[in-house]
């Protein structure tokens, strides 16, 4: 299989009479791709912001966090879920790079949703505040959670996927400023120069924890729930073929932007070839179950071993009973002579001395650590809060709270916020751009 | 600012250990290694008094000695406490810890001590105080003083504290988030952890896990066998009579207590409590069984299922204990069980 990703630079956005993408400059007519937004029936509100690195802007609850891109030959940027099922990963799509769409309720936030500063001390705390942002602010009619702590965000989610798609349709006959290749041999069929490095299969566990649909990690639209680990391309998760759910504090989640640009895939395949032999990513999940994690542990040391994985490397969307997936897959890896590195966020607590991992084993002895869920963090008022601030401390989010008896509401009556690390949107950035560490004091 | 320095006998030159046995001094000014403790601090912070007490008095009288101490150190100025350095003196490292840890909880002031990696007090102290890695012997005096030193002025002047490993001192178990400098993103240290590990090379994770020291499962005890012993009970819920007689910490206990039981059949409300602060002890404190199931064990007895319950319970608390502190204590209780011929018992958490 091979992936030409068709870069263009976006240096910046602004609203104007035709959407279109000139000089790297990106013009959205506003009025068209609210009709874009305002095809669901469900939208009931909806209005577009831009924001830009520095900005002194909040934004949450934010929801999700997509890159635009455009299927060069016609199809779905997300099969299986913006349009009928097809190979992902195999042709051509063009991509607007150091941009993204970014999902907002205008209201009401929940247990998965983040926040984002796009300037000042915040802006560190998540990856999203260094690209230019084109924001969507929006409300629905889906009043049957708009009170509950776990929201699917059917509707504000969708709305994103088809205003991405409809922002990267201005590449449609353009020319790409750089092109990136991405192309793995048949794993039977590679050089002998090659299958004598050290062969890396990557492990990933999405979030998939909901037994009820609507709320997990979807690959190819199919719930990542009911399904066992299979075996994919690479070039399938950086092409639309996953995208991120409605589960799981945020600073742990992975959003369908993350999937896009999965910076550990892409560094698995700058090496390949130099000093390993990248033979592909084993999508797993994360259970509920201790025999579903047992079952889902066996399927991916059985496939690692029958693919003649020397090493992987298993990341984790999700803290607490996660662990138990991780810690169980590194083990059944390591049982099977895979040498084996995990990638992960710890939960040592808010004074930092709790047990990193839910789940620990001896095993487990090369582990890359990303940060901690639940650091406090205070963070001053911001001139402009695009979405709804009062819901960090009164909808459940999770790294926020309505009442605590020492700190008080998260959401304090002079604009400024005390909120744990746990609501910083896919803040721990898990996927492989972490800058964050963990240090014992 | 104003700083007080504790030292053992033998540092604070009252003599060896024949003289282990005496009882605290507190004494105006620079006493021994207090000279080179202030020639580090220079202006900023002034040493106005050294405490002297002898290893064996503190190690035979603890609660005495450090009240002795406490009350010694009240309505003295004190911005920060410096304990030893203690290098592998094992009972004056534990000394320096009980000094230590009870002006931090009395005064609410940063507490400093120093300890070679050998002394047992630096396991016994490292989760609630710094205990900075010192040398073997006082042949490294100077520099453990000037380690203690220049972080305590650190910490008076409120600069940023870098990770333990980086400053010097045994990490207290605190693990936090920080950004690396240079940045190194986490694919490519995984990268670089990946290849060491497949090329049989040293590697460093960034998430130790503990050893876990594990101890094979007994064969199981028949029912008949069960009709005729004793079953001991012991939790790590910190189940207590009212009162805490043994004064067993919290959170990070160091002490267990063995309370007897033999009269009675159930731990009642108001006369048993838990202390253990790492749970909602409502229900507990309602009704200890909950925690120590006398109640339940009594209608085994009665039943004829077991032979009967061991003449005391024995109780510590879980919470933040650390792994050295809890294998230490299971052992001396066992050998307790041993000594009586217990052959089963029952442990419950909280």
């Amino acid at each position: 299989m091979k992936l030409e990703l068709g870069n263009f630079y976006v240096k910046d956005i602004c609203f104007g009479e035709k959407t279109s993408l000139k000089d790297g400059i990106l013009t959205v007519n506003k009025e068209e791709a609210l009709a874009v937004i305002k095809e669901d029936e469900h939208i009931t509100e909806a209005e577009l912001y831009i924001v830009s690195p520095g900005d002194m802007v909040r934004l949450v609850p934010v929801k999700e966090a997509i890159e635009p891109r455009y299927r060069v030959g016609g199809g779905p940027v997300f099969p299986g879920v913006t349009g009928d099922l097809m190979q992902a990963g195999d042709g051509t799509t063009y991509a607007l790079k150091d941009m993204s769409v970014l999902v907002v309720g205008k209201h009401y936030g929940g247990f998965q949703d983040g926040l984002i500063d796009m300037g000042g001390e915040g802006a560190k705390y998540t990856y999203y505040s260094q690209l230019k942002n084109l924001v969507l602010v929006a409300d629905s009619d889906e009043v049957i959670e708009q009170r509950e702590q776990q929201k699917k965000n059917k509707a504000l989610r969708w709305a994103g996927m088809r205003l991405s798609e409809y922002i990267g349709a201005v590449t449609k006959d353009l020319t790409p400023d750089e092109v990136e290749t991405f192309e793995l041999e048949p794993v039977t069929k590679r050089s002998k120069e090659v299958n004598d490095l050290p062969s890396v299969v990557l492990v990933l566990q999405p979030q998939s924890q909901m037994e009820e649909g609507g709320y997990n990690d979807l690959n190819y639209g199919w719930d990542t729930n009911r399904m066992l680990p299979t075996f994919m391309h690479p070039n399938e998760v950086l092409d639309g073929a996953m995208i991120s759910g409605s589960f799981m504090p945020c600073s742990s989640k992975w959003s369908t932007y993350d999937f896009q640009n999965l910076p550990m895939i892409r560094k698995l395949y700058g090496e390949h070839g130099k000093t390993i032999n990248f033979l592909g990513v084993i999508m797993s999940n994360l259970n509920v179950a201790l025999e579903q994690k047992d079952r889902a542990a066996l399927f991916v040391a059985q496939m690692a071993k029958s693919l003649g994985a020397d090493s992987a490397v298993v990341a984790e969307e999700g803290y607490g009973n996660p662990d138990a997936d991780f810690t169980g897959c590194i083990v059944a890896l390591e049982n099977a002579n895979v040498k084996t590195v995990g990638l992960t966020n710890e939960c040592t607590g808010r004074d930092g001395a709790s047990q990193p991992l839910v789940s620990l084993d001896e095993k487990e002895n090369a582990i890359v650590s990303c940060g901690n869920v639940s650091t406090l963090i205070r963070l001053p008022k911001m001139e402009t809060v695009l979405g709804e601030l009062e819901a960090l401390a009164r909808d459940g989010m999770s790294g926020g709270w309505s009442n605590d008896e020492i700190l008080g509401a998260s959401v304090k009556e002079d604009g400024s916020i005390i909120m744990e690390n746990n609501a910083m949107f896919c803040g721990d950035r898990v996927v492989g751009w972490s800058t964050k560490t963990m240090a014992e004091y | 600012m104003k700083g007080i320095l504790y030292l053992n006998q033998f540092f604070g030159q009252i003599g060896g250990e024949e003289l282990a046995d005496f009882k605290p001094e507190i004494r105006e000014g620079l006493v021994g290694p207090a000279m080179a403790l202030q020639a580090v601090l220079g202006n900023e912070v002034e040493i106005t008094h050294t405490i002297i007490c002898g290893d064996n008095f503190i190690g035979s009288n603890t609660e005495e000695a450090v009240e002795t101490i406490i009350s010694m150190l009240k309505g003295k100025e004190i911005d920060i406490f410096f304990a030893g350095p203690a290098f592998r003196a094992g009972r004056y490292g534990s000394a320096c810890g009980h000094i230590c840890k009870a002006v931090k909880q009395e005064f609410h002031v940063p507490v400093i001590t120093s300890m070679n990696d050998e002394n047992p007090g630096v396991e016994m102290f490292r989760k609630e105080m710094y205990v900075f890695k010192g040398g073997a012997s006082a042949a490294s005096m100077k520099k453990d003083v000037s380690a203690m030193a220049k972080f305590g002025l650190k910490l008076l002047k409120g600069e940023t504290l870098l990770p333990a490993v980086t400053e010097g001192y045994f990490g207290r178990g605190i693990r936090e988030q920080i950004w690396l400098d240079p940045p190194v993103t986490g694919a490519d240290r995984v990268i670089d952890m990946l290849l060491k590990k497949v090329h049989g090379e040293p590697f460093e994770t960034e998430l130790s896990i503990p050893k876990s020291d594990r101890v094979a499962i007994a064969p199981a005890i028949t029912p008949e066998e069960l009709s005729t012993m004793e079953v001991a009970l012991l939790t790590s819920g910190g189940i207590v009579p009212v009162g805490n007689p043994d004064r067993i910490q919290s959170a990070s206990a160091t002490k267990w207590g063995k309370y007897d039981i033999s009269q009675i059949d159930d731990l009642v409300k108001g006369e048993y409590m838990t202390i253990h602060a790492g749970f909602d002890p409502a229900a507990a404190n309602n009704d200890s069984d909950v925690i120590v199931p006398l109640d339940a064990m009594r209608k085994h007895q009665k039943e004829g299922k077991i032979g009967g319950v061991y003449k005391h319970f024995f109780s510590t608390v879980g919470t933040g204990t650390t792994q050295a502190e809890a294998s230490r204590m299971g052992k001396e209780i066992a050998r307790v069980l041993k000594k009586d011929g217990i052959r089963a018992a029952i442990l419950t958490s909280t």
